[in-house]
């Protein structure tokens, strides 16, 4: 059968990373970037033929649009000989990959990455960057060091990385078939009401909103009412009627994302933010620059003679 | 023969007398009873506490006297109590049950008459030598005398629990305890190298005595499921083992408890340790190996004399062990001059005629010498001690004379005087008694060769006498003459052989003796006087008809030493006679006399004649003996027998050829291979095995992060190919 | 329309994204492997995140469990720390020696 096939690919595609990594004239590096292209329109072709499932015609276009700006600009990162414009590239990678969290309706994620990622982390990279630089871009403005200018060992590099890819690349594809089928609407009905149970304010307005002269919360109730689905889309039976809930007022992603982060990982939340206090810490005392203090200063400092002082009077008497 | 009886367990069990455990009662009205064996540990204590405060003064051994004086009192209170045997609990020390057995072993205590015979002389000499000592150890007050008090307190107490234990678990301890104190005391002083090869010998060849006694403990516990004396002595007397007795372990645990006696009591072939014990300070020598702690061993097999009648050709080993020691010591003893060593293979010599009693059923005979020797062997060894103790450790006999002329030596030279009669077994004194009724017992009872071995211990009877005497005639009798010993310590005794230079013309260096004082000679004089009324018992009435012995022939045979052992006249046979109720048709006789009376003429004649003999050799005339010795060694035939006997058969010698040597290479081949195979091989081996497999991966170590990258990497790739082949593995080929 | 969802999320969308993942996560490793420049390598290894962080956000797409962005959150945290001492520690090479070649400090396996 055709099981092989995901390997081929990661050898073309290894190959065409070869070519751009490599020192060469332009055309092989054309001819690597081509082969690259190529190699990942195969891929998704063989994603097609062994995984099940349909995917949106236009989510799909957009979808390989980001994919391609992310692996572009990723190949060109780890090609680039100036890292600064490895860092720009960088940031078109954590750009695409936004769009990508987009496409996976991941909002809250997507925009958090742009502002931490490309927003604060690549802009520390390009001070230090820049910091780091500035003496020898004075000498040689044109050229950038020998050692960001030649890869070491591309081969190896390369074979090693085919080998992590090719497994990564089968697992992926070949177990797929495995799972169990994507989750269908009830279940995402079901979480989303379950979301919204939670959050009184939010569904006190949805049921406000669509009947002004409820009594909300219910008197004499223990707990809200469950909200409760049907073919035209939820509703709470309150009251002896029911009543709509507008699809407005389902929670939204961050909402999900923010429940799940405080409710399910409060621990862990507070670690993230120790590790974080104690980098800047770190950071903070280990780029600190040390001021260098004589001995005599020290004593001085600490109320005593200074001891040269005291070796002068000597030698003077 | 008794070999052939006594094999069947039916027919045995009925020769078993009643074994007196019925009545034994689980006493509480004799809770004090456990003082006995208290006093000596408070006193250890207490001595503790003066080494820690640097007490510098007599005050422990005041301590250890008080003490054990209290315990020796105790004793004769509880041998008053009429209500023996009984057992005292002290507090449960193993108990433990599970399903199908039970071990069981508390500190309690089993008196019996037994035990009462053995605590009193134990206890009463105890108290008696550690006067003594108190004097004798003088020179080391505030440096070792602490020590020493503390370890008699700590003899004292682990004999007490050999002793008076109620299982054969306090007995082990017990055993143990006294072999500890013995290797302590022998030790004593421990800045000589032959004091402390004494002690590890001592303790070494213990040892070996030990792991028989370990092994007959645990022998009997799996085959009789308890260590108690109360249970054992009733199974044994209800014959209910009739099942186990057909193996071999009930056959076994005779030999092995024999092992133990034999190690404890200084018996062939394990008995060299207690010549070289003399190191230690005389009045240890006097007390733990002569008078009480030797006679473990006897108390072990008296003790449990039951599992031997089970198995009688292990007695007729005792007898013939037992005798054979006596001559060969008794051989040794006439050929040495060290008076120490001579009174040690007297006390080996004397031991083995206990054994021999044992092996011919008169336990009351060997209990009776134990008594009698005790006392006797401790007068011998204190009147060494104070010669040692005057002469500054001088105990050659050849450089030593005419003692009993000598100011203030008298009480000694008399005293040494009434324990050698004793020792020799003059008539009417005690150990002519205790001695004679071993003899004639020998003639007695039935067993292969026994005649033989009852001529060979009329001989060795005739040579102590001899050898007694021997010493006796060259350092008290004689002119004066004396040199000191090499052990002038200086310091202690200026007043001694500073002060008057002019009035000694015997000595060199201007040497006195100083003559021992208050303590020494009352102790001496105590004992000796003991010694001699140790005699009294024999012409005692007693409560068991038949044979003589007064209360201390009631006490042995109230105890367990007696089963197996009939109490008639008529009877006074082995096993066998008594199980077909008929003494007479096997009853030994000796010139064809009845032993018992026949002994008396014989012992007498014999005592007498080695007597005179050591009379006219080392006293009358003295150049007699140089000529004899002479003669001796100048012809070849002959000349083999004194020069053996001075060596002690080489015996040492042989034992160093035939084990220490042999132990010696195999300590150096396993050194060898303990450095080369286990050092070398396993431990440098595994530790190079790392170096080996570092210097392999040493060039991923390289300082560049990519090679570390890679090899993240590689593992990485090692665990999602694991994961995949998992999964399909698991999953039935995901891939189709 | 009872989906709050625009659009389902088969096993084949997941495949695309995971190999795209493991794409990235490879580039990012022979980036890593054939830079010489200790930024450029750091910024390998942020590319790595950001494949880790695209499967976690797949997978969590897949499964509709907001946990799998909540881990982008901890990634994104541990990057942020990760990148403040890492430079912090570059800065400390660059002013001994005036060089990023991480060649260069190989006498720091020692």
């Amino acid at each position: 059968m055709d099981g092989l096939d995901p390997y081929i690919a990661c050898l073309a595609g290894s190959f065409a990373l070869y070519l751009l990594l490599r020192r060469g004239p332009l055309v092989m590096k054309l001819v690597g970037a081509l082969l690259g292209l190529g190699t990942m329109g195969w891929l998704v072709v063989i994603c097609s033929e062994v995984v099940p499932g349909e995917v949106d015609p236009a989510r799909n276009v957009l979808f390989l649009v980001f994919a391609t700006i992310a692996i572009s600009a990723a190949v060109r990162m780890i090609t680039h000989s100036r890292p600064v414009y490895a860092a720009l590239y960088f940031v078109m990678v954590v750009m695409s990959s936004a769009g990508l969290f987009l496409l996976m309706e991941a909002e809250f994620m997507a925009f958090a990455l742009i502002i931490v990622y490309a927003g604060a982390i690549l802009i520390t990279y390009m001070f230090v960057l820049m910091l780091a630089q500035q003496a020898s871009e004075a000498e040689q403005i044109d050229e950038a060091p020998l050692y960001d200018r030649f890869a070491r060992e591309p081969g190896a590099a390369v074979i090693v990385g085919l080998i992590l890819a090719g497994t990564i690349v089968t697992a992926s594809t070949t177990g797929l078939g495995q799972l169990p089928p994507p989750v269908d609407a009830a279940t995402v009905n079901t979480a989303n009401g379950a979301l919204l149970e939670q959050l009184p304010n939010q569904y006190r307005d949805a049921v406000l909103a669509a009947d002004p002269d409820l009594v909300w919360p219910p008197e004499g109730a223990d707990s809200v009412p469950p909200i409760q689905w049907d073919a035209d889309g939820p509703y709470v039976h309150v009251e002896g009627r029911d009543v709509r809930i507008d699809e407005e007022f389902m929670p939204s992603n961050t909402q999900h994302v923010g429940w799940s982060l405080v409710a399910s990982f409060p621990a862990s939340l507070e670690v993230a933010g120790v590790i974080l206090l104690l980098a800047m810490f770190g950071a903070v005392v280990l780029a600190r620059r040390q001021a260098e203090h004589s001995e005599d200063e020290l004593r001085v400092d600490a109320g005593l003679k200074p001891v040269h002082t005291i070796e002068d009077e000597e030698g003077g008497a | 023969m008794m070999t052939s009886t006594a094999i069947r367990i039916a027919e045995l069990v009925p020769a078993v007398p009643p074994v007196p455990v019925a009545e034994v009662v689980e006493a509480t009205s004799h809770w004090w009873a456990g003082f006995i064996l208290w006093f000596p540990l408070i006193s250890l204590v207490l001595c503790g506490l003066c080494a820690a405060f640097r007490v510098r003064s007599k005050l422990p051994a005041w301590i250890t006297i008080g003490s054990l004086a209290c315990s020796f009192v105790l004793t004769i209170l509880l041998g008053n109590a009429e209500d023996v045997p009984e057992r005292i609990l002290l507090f449960e020390w193993i108990s433990m049950e599970w399903l199908g057995g039970s071990f069981v072993a508390n500190f309690a205590l089993y008196i019996d008459s037994l035990t009462i015979l053995w605590m009193s002389f134990v206890t009463g000499l105890g108290t008696l030598i550690a006067l003594y000592a108190s004097e004798y150890m003088e020179p080391d007050v505030g440096k070792g005398y602490t020590r020493f008090f503390s370890g008699v307190s700590i003899f004292l107490f682990a004999m007490g629990c050999l002793v008076m234990g109620d299982n054969l678990l306090m007995l082990y301890l017990g055993w143990e305890g006294v072999g500890f104190a013995s290797y302590w005391l022998i030790g004593y002083y421990y800045r000589r190298p032959e004091a402390v090869a004494a002690a590890k010998k001592a303790f070494i060849v213990n040892r070996i005595g030990d792991l028989g006694l370990a092994l007959a403990v645990y022998l009997i516990w799996a085959t009789f499921g308890t260590v108690q004396y109360n249970e054992l002595m009733t199974i044994i007397q209800s014959g209910d083992f009739s099942e186990v007795y057909e193996g071999w372990s009930v056959k076994a645990i005779p030999y092995l408890l024999m092992l133990a006696a034999f190690g404890k009591s200084a018996q062939l072939p394990l008995y060299v340790w207690l010549p070289d014990a003399m190191e230690g300070p005389t009045p240890v020598s006097a007390l733990i190996h002569a008078a009480t702690m030797v006679t473990a061993g006897i108390y072990l097999i008296a003790r449990m004399y039951p599992f031997f009648l089970l198995e009688p050709a292990s007695l007729h080993l005792v007898a013939w062990v037992g005798g054979l020691t006596a001559l060969l010591a008794a051989t040794i003893g006439m050929a040495q001059y060290d008076i120490k060593r001579i009174f040690a293979y007297s006390t080996v010599s004397q031991l083995g005629f206990m054994f021999l009693g044992l092996g011919v059923l008169t336990t009351y005979g060997a209990a009776y010498h134990v008594f009698t020797h005790a006392f006797f062997k401790a007068v011998l060894f204190l009147t060494a001690g104070a010669v040692m103790h005057g002469f500054a450790g001088q105990l050659d006999l050849r450089k030593l004379s005419g003692l009993r002329r000598m100011k203030g030596w008298r009480i000694v030279a008399w005293t040494m005087f009434v324990g050698c009669i004793c020792l020799a077994g003059f008539p009417f004194t005690s150990g002519y008694f205790s001695k004679d009724a071993i003899l004639a017992e020998a003639f007695v009872t039935q067993g292969p060769g026994f005649q033989v071995l009852g001529w060979l211990a009329i001989f060795t009877a005739f040579l102590t006498a001899y050898y007694t005497f021997r010493v006796w005639c060259r350092v008290c009798a004689g002119p004066v003459h004396y040199e000191p010993g090499d052990e002038l310590h200086d310091d202690d005794h200026h007043d001694d052989h500073h002060d008057d230079h002019h009035d000694d013309h015997h000595g060199e260096h201007g040497f006195h003796p100083h003559a021992p004082r208050f303590a020494i000679n009352f102790v001496l004089v105590v004992i000796s006087v003991g010694a001699l009324l140790a005699a009294v018992p024999y012409f005692m009435p007693n409560e068991v008809e038949g044979i003589k012995g007064g209360w201390v022939a009631d006490m042995v045979h109230g105890s367990s030493a007696a089963s197996g052992i009939p109490g008639h006249p008529d009877h006074p046979g082995s096993l066998s006679d008594s199980a077909h109720g008929d003494g007479h048709a096997h009853h030994g006789t000796i010139l064809g006399m009845d032993p018992h009376s026949a002994m008396y003429y014989i012992s007498g004649v014999v005592g007498g004649v080695g007597l005179l003999l050591a009379f006219w050799l080392h006293l009358w005339r003295r150049q007699d003996a140089d000529r004899l010795r002479s003669w001796l060694l100048s012809r070849a035939w002959i000349r083999w027998l004194p020069v053996a006997m001075e060596n002690k058969w080489y015996v040492d010698e042989v034992y160093h050829a035939l084990v220490r040597a042999p132990l010696w290479l195999l300590g150096h081949v396993f050194h060898a291979f303990d450095r080369y195979i286990v050092d070398g091989l396993l431990v440098d081996g595994t530790s190079r095995l790392p170096r080996l497999l570092g210097r392999w991966f040493q060039p991923l170590q390289n300082g560049l992060l990519q090679s570390y990258a890679v090899t993240m990497a590689g593992g990485a790739v090692l665990i999602v190919l694991m994961m995949v082949l998992m999964m399909q593995f698991f999953q039935g080929g995901a891939v189709q | 329309m009872m989906l709050q969802l625009a659009s389902t999320f088969s096993q084949l969308s997941l495949s695309q994204y995971l190999v795209l993942s493991s794409l990235l996560f490879v580039i990012g490793l022979v980036g890593f492997l054939t830079r010489r420049n200790l930024i450029v390598m750091f910024l390998c290894t942020e590319l790595m995140f950001q494949a880790a962080a695209i499967a976690f956000v797949a997978f969590g797409r897949y499964w509709f469990d907001f946990s799998g962005q909540v881990f982008v959150i901890f990634i994104l945290t541990v990057a942020a720390a990760e990148a403040a001492l890492a430079l912090a520690l570059v800065v400390l090479l660059y002013r001994r020696r005036s060089t990023l070649n991480a060649d260069d400090w190989m006498e720091l396996c020692e």
